[in-house]
């Protein structure tokens, strides 16, 4: 069974962690754009977006990753995407976004837990 | 005589569904069982189901959507599945797809591109089309 849309937000050592899971996409990305636009600002320029729990992905979610790095490094900060799941990496890698994004594939990875 | 857990050479599989978002989903699903119906291994099959939104997806760019359809069509041939998207009965776009719409299409005929033997996308003033086609590794079963 499908695993339903969900995304969690938390500080961890003052750094937000976005997690999300389920399926991401042109229904779904506007909640994670917003729960990103909200988190990322001129004071907390850096975030870790946690899919390790999204099992699909389409290129409307890439588009709301994409428009939250810029914004991030706008300020002066990084966007951290934490993934392990070789479908998900797939899509990274043949959009070229491998190079753009700092992906790993564990929170311990980016300093979280 | 024919398998009925297959799909073979012909066969025709339509789906028409009001062009919203959330509804993207269904085609997905359809595109699982399809592809599995038709031969396609576990990976191919993750392909599809992850090109046919993106073929939605790129029906309903630069369109008014809000009122029409979506209207999917799934051939199967003898080495290929052949997808095609439609969208019927909206108004064609008044304005050019917005900087947001462009990088969207970007990624989305990027993994087109990467996902799928050939593709395509026909605009005119009456309608939308997406298409794919995307050939079997292995014999049709």
């Amino acid at each position: 069974m499908e695993q339903e849309f969900h995304i969690a937000e938390r500080l961890d050592r003052g750094v937000p962690v976005i997690s999300v899971g389920g399926e991401i996409d042109v229904a779904t990305a506007p909640q994670l754009r917003e729960s990103l636009h909200l988190a990322i600002t001129p004071e907390q320029s850096s975030v870790v977006v946690d899919l390790l729990n999204v099992t699909f992905l389409d290129s409307t979610a890439l588009g709301v990753l994409v428009g939250a790095l810029k914004r991030c490094r706008e300020f002066g900060g990084e966007l951290h995407v934490v993934v392990n799941d070789a479908r998900i990496v797939k899509i990274f890698e043949i959009t070229g976004l491998t190079k753009v994004f700092p992906i790993v594939d564990s929170l311990t990875a980016v300093g979280a837990s | 005589m024919t398998d009925p857990d297959t799909l073979g050479v012909g066969d025709r599989v339509g789906l028409v569904f009001p062009a919203r978002g959330d509804l993207v989903v269904l085609a997905r699903l359809v595109a699982s069982v399809i592809s599995a119906r038709a031969g396609f291994d576990i990976e191919e099959l993750e392909d599809l189901r992850l090109a046919v939104g993106e073929l939605c997806l790129l029906a309903l760019q630069g369109s008014d959507a809000r009122h029409g359809d979506l209207q999917l069509e799934f051939t199967v041939s003898a080495d290929a599945l052949d997808i095609s998207c439609t969208l019927v009965g909206a108004a064609p776009a008044l304005q050019p797809i917005t900087e947001d719409g462009d990088e969207a299409l970007q990624l989305s005929e990027q993994i087109l591109a990467a996902l799928v033997d050939e593709h395509g996308r026909h605009q005119d003033d009456s309608s939308v089309r997406a298409w794919l086609r995307k050939r079997r590794r292995g014999p049709l079963a």
